[in-house]
């Protein structure tokens, strides 16, 4: 079997006396769709928080293309190609979708700081170059005629794409997907889960989604990790973990409670 | 033996100042998770306060001491309501809540200049002449009237603050604003709550201060010590922001004492970057992960 | 004449000071209380090689700003990673400190402040002019680069410019190391232009004076902050009558800013072409969003 993009070993986190994430493992396969479920507060987002550098981990280990990312700073994990979108979004507001994408891919330019603050012949090449690449992933990402608009500004479903596009600014590998499809209505859900489908292909990625929305999850998803309380309650193919006793147990106790 | 125990009672007694200005200062920060920086002002607002009651309207230390609580506590509020209750309502960005307090320190320390003038002005002496004597140690007596009411307003707060309903009230929004929020507790309340005490901390701190120096605009300036005692203590705790105060009170009158007064204010401040580099948390402060 | 003359120097020398402040505060939203320490460190080293070691002009005004750049290289080692009031406090430690230590040093008459600085006459009068419209070409090029870009995504949203690949603390140490540079400059340049410096002229009000610049400017904004200094400075100078009330209105005047227009002059936009367009395509596209708004609550 080939080395996993991503691999989580035994993985806890433990915050005072509360244990979010309680020895979990699971692996994304390189080009493949998983999903990660769990009804609220089931450790969910902390496992993106914990892949990502921003929270330390306090015991078991992330592979990354086999080789331990644990340790790493997150913006070292983020260059090494692993990005994120937020469950509650996080642009840059009050910069325009341009900026905002421009800005995620600032690592595509090559020139020092020396070049740009006396603006030498490789700042222009490549601040030229970074301009036409952003524009084109603006138009794959269809937010093309907005470009000038601030962000902040967006309806609240190409705010989440525009995050999307983002993320996709840096040429990741492994892209990490928190509750896309909050917040949007079935038309847009199913939209969103098209995008999904061909960002994997055009941009040759693998992709680790959240999700409550149920079809998108069984929709695009080849693998599926459910999680309840920190802990793991099943993992395989969507068939299997919808049929699996445990899980609709979870989820139907979830549903009722709220 | 006998000025190591005259450094220690006189370190005590600015340290008091120091603490009445720390806890009113880390209160609002336990409750706001942003510092008050127009605390300084407000404490000199309060020296103003206490001045004009014993002056002009002729009252007792006591009356004036009333009047410096009152009118900073009335300050605090105000300023709390018209500067940053809009900014939060609008969820502003903590950049703007720093320029705001910049702003008002601005506006008040600068407006008090431009009407009453920047010359310094004599409290009337009401606790009499010459040094009180316990042993061989002297101890002056706005000195001790510092430690005095220091320590009794200092112990109420506790008290309030252990014993009351109000009191646990903070200290349940300070621990969760959106949960007791949850369970009835208005955090618009409680907030006007601490920024009274706090400002009615620092008009006693102002009036004060005032009696052991003199009164004037840039007074204010002397809350940067009660910042630094904060951080000590570890900010937003107030078990913490009481010691750490002490400590720099003890800490200031022995470098004075045995080293150069030159020194004094040079070694706090080293002192807080130190402690800042080393354990930015403080003596007492909690170290959490933020939530992302 | 030589009076405006005058004013227009003292301009651009708190202009580039407040370019410094601009890219910190305003591009990258860091805040500092203690900035005029930086500048301090300029001054005394600006003036020191001028009065004491006779160095020309020119070696004074770049020694100054590599020394503060130097010093801030330390600082921000120790502060930057620092959260929200303990950074600010510990700004405000340095410059305290650094008042201190100048107030304490004999070799530069302590408190009484050094005297009898060279100062500009003649041709060297277009120095401070010349150096200001380098430090606006320099500031311009940064902000319009991808490491300015950085800056801002840092002071926009932290995290989501982490997960960006950006080096949050280098770039806040970026931005902490060129402004103290300018702030070091615009010390030596003040130096030499008035001929006395004393550690009282680089107290907290200076640093925050020179902050009020950046916010009636905009955050964000070069060509807001040229304009704010020049606009700032020469005011004062010809409302003199009023002096004692002008802190009083700054005061006002940045707690109406914050709440009620915390962009200020020019937030985040820029005083060019492009700049226009911009704030234009900006304006049609938030009414856009204003009508789909209350469209869709009529529905
Ligand atoms: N920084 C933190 N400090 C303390 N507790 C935390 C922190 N971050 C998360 N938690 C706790 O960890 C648990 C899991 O949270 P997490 O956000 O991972 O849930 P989730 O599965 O993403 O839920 P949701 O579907 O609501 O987004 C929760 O109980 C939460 O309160
Ligand atoms: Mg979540």
């Amino acid at each position: 079997m080939s080395v996993p993009i991503l691999e989580l070993k035994g993985l806890t986190k433990r915050f005072g006396g509360l244990t979010a994430v309680n020895d979990v493992s699971f692996r994304v396969e390189e080009g493949g769709i998983s999903g990660l479920i769990g009804p609220n507060g089931a450790g969910k987002t902390t496992i993106f928080n914990l892949i990502t550098g921003v929270y330390k981990v306090s015991a078991g280990d992330i592979l990354y293309k086999g080789a331990s990312i644990a340790d790493k700073e997150p913006y070292k994990i983020a260059d090494l190609g692993v990005t994120r979108t937020f469950q509650n979004i996080r642009l840059f507001k009050n910069l325009t979708v341009l900026d905002n994408v421009l800005t995620a891919s600032h690592m595509s330019a090559k020139y020092g700081l020396a070049e740009a603050l006396f603006r030498l012949p490789r700042f222009r090449r490549d601040e030229k170059a970074l301009r036409e690449k952003t524009m084109e992933l603006l138009s794959i990402m269809g937010l093309a005629d907005r470009a000038e608009v601030v962000s902040n500004n967006l309806p609240y479903g190409l705010q989440r794409r525009l995050e999307i596009t983002r993320a996709l600014a840096l040429n990741p590998k492994l892209l990490l997907l928190d509750e896309p499809a909050a917040g949007m209505n079935p038309d847009e859900t199913n939209q969103l889960m098209r995008l999904i489908g061909e960002i994997r292909g055009k941009f040759k990625l693998s992709v680790l989604v959240i999700e409550h929305h149920m079809d998108l999850i069984m929709g695009v998803c080849e693998h599926i990790h459910v999680l309840n309380f920190g802990c793991t309650l099943a993992d395989g193919k969507p068939e299997t973990v919808a049929n699996d006793p445990k899980v609709v147990d979870a989820y139907l106790g979830a549903e009722e409670t709220k | 033996m006998n000025l190591f125990l005259q450094q220690l009672v006189n370190g005590l007694s600015i340290g008091s100042i120091y603490a009445l200005m720390a806890v009113g200062y880390s209160l609002v920060y336990s409750i706001m998770n942003f510092s008050n920086f127009a605390h300084g002002s407000v404490i000199m607002l309060g020296a103003y306060f206490g001045y004009y009651a014993m002056t002009l309207l002729g009252l007792p230390f006591l009356g004036g001491a009333v009047a410096a609580a009152l009118g900073s506590a009335g300050v605090a509020i105000i300023l709390e309501r018209l500067a940053y209750k809009p900014l939060r309502d609008r969820r502003a960005p903590f950049l703007y809540f720093i320029i705001t307090a910049m702003g008002a320190s601005m506006f008040i320390d600068n407006s008090v200049i431009a009407t009453i003038g920047p010359t310094p002005k004599m409290y009337p002496n009401v606790f009499g002449q010459g040094p009180i004597s316990i042993g061989h140690i002297d101890i002056g007596r706005v000195d001790l009237a510092m430690f005095i009411i220091s320590a009794v307003a200092l112990v109420a707060l506790i008290l309030f603050i252990d014993h009351t309903k109000l009191g646990k009230a903070i200290q349940a929004t300070a621990y969760n604003m959106k949960a007791s929020a949850l369970m009835g507790i208005s955090p618009s309340f409680v907030i006007i709550l601490v920024f009274g005490i706090g400002g009615g901390l620092a008009g006693i701190a102002g009036i004060l201060y005032g009696m052991k120096y003199q009164v004037f605009p840039q007074i204010g300036a002397i809350t940067l010590k009660s910042f630094i005692a904060a951080v000590f203590g570890g900010l937003g705790s107030l078990p913490g922001a009481l010691l750490g105060a002490l400590l720099l009170g003890i800490l200031e009158t022995f470098v004075s004492g045995y080293l150069s007064s030159q020194y004094r204010d040079l070694i706090a401040f080293t002192l807080l970057i130190a402690m800042l580099v080393i354990r930015p948390s403080g003596i007492m402060g909690k170290n959490a992960e933020d939530k992302a | 004449m030589e009076y405006i003359l005058g004013i227009f120097e003292l301009s651009a020398i708190n202009l580039v000071a407040v370019l410094g402040l601009s890219i910190l505060t305003g591009f990258t939203g860091l805040f500092s209380f203690g900035h005029a320490g930086f500048m301090a460190i300029g001054a005394y080293v600006g003036g020191i090689l001028t009065k004491n070691l006779h160095y020309p002009f020119w070696v004074a005004i770049i020694a100054a700003g590599l020394s503060a750049g130097l010093v801030s290289i330390v600082i921000g080692r120790l502060t930057l990673k620092l959260k929200g009031d303990y950074f600010c406090i510990a700004t405000m430690g340095f410059g305290e400190a650094v008042r201190l230590i100048f107030s304490n040093m004999n070799y530069v008459n302590g408190a009484r402040g050094l005297a009898d600085i060279p100062q500009f006459k003649g041709a060297s009068l277009a120095i401070p002019f010349v150096v200001a419209v380098i430090a606006i070409v320099v500031a311009w090029n940064l902000v319009n680069s991808r490491q300015g870009r950085n800056m801002v995504a840092v002071r926009e949203e932290e995290l989501a410019a982490q997960m960006a690949g950006i080096n949050v603390l280098g770039s806040k140490m970026v931005a902490m190391i060129a402004s103290a540079v300018l702030a070091g400059v615009a010390g030596a340049l003040m130096a030499n232009f008035i001929g006395f410096i004393a550690p009282k002229s680089f107290n907290m009000t200076k640093s925050t004076e020179l902050t009020i610049i950046v916010i009636f400017g905009g955050l964000g904004s070069i060509s807001g902050s040229v304009i704010g200094a020049f606009l700032l400075t020469a005011l004062p100078e010809l409302l003199r009558a009023f002096s004692d009330w002008r802190l009083v209105f700054y005061g006002l005047a940045v707690i109406v800013i914050m709440v009620g227009r915390p962009q200020g002059l020019l937030g985040g936009s820029e005083l060019t072409p492009s700049g226009i367009r911009k704030m234009l395509a900006d304006r049609k596209a938030k009414a856009a969003f204003a009508r789909a708004k209350a469209g869709g609550r009529e529905s």
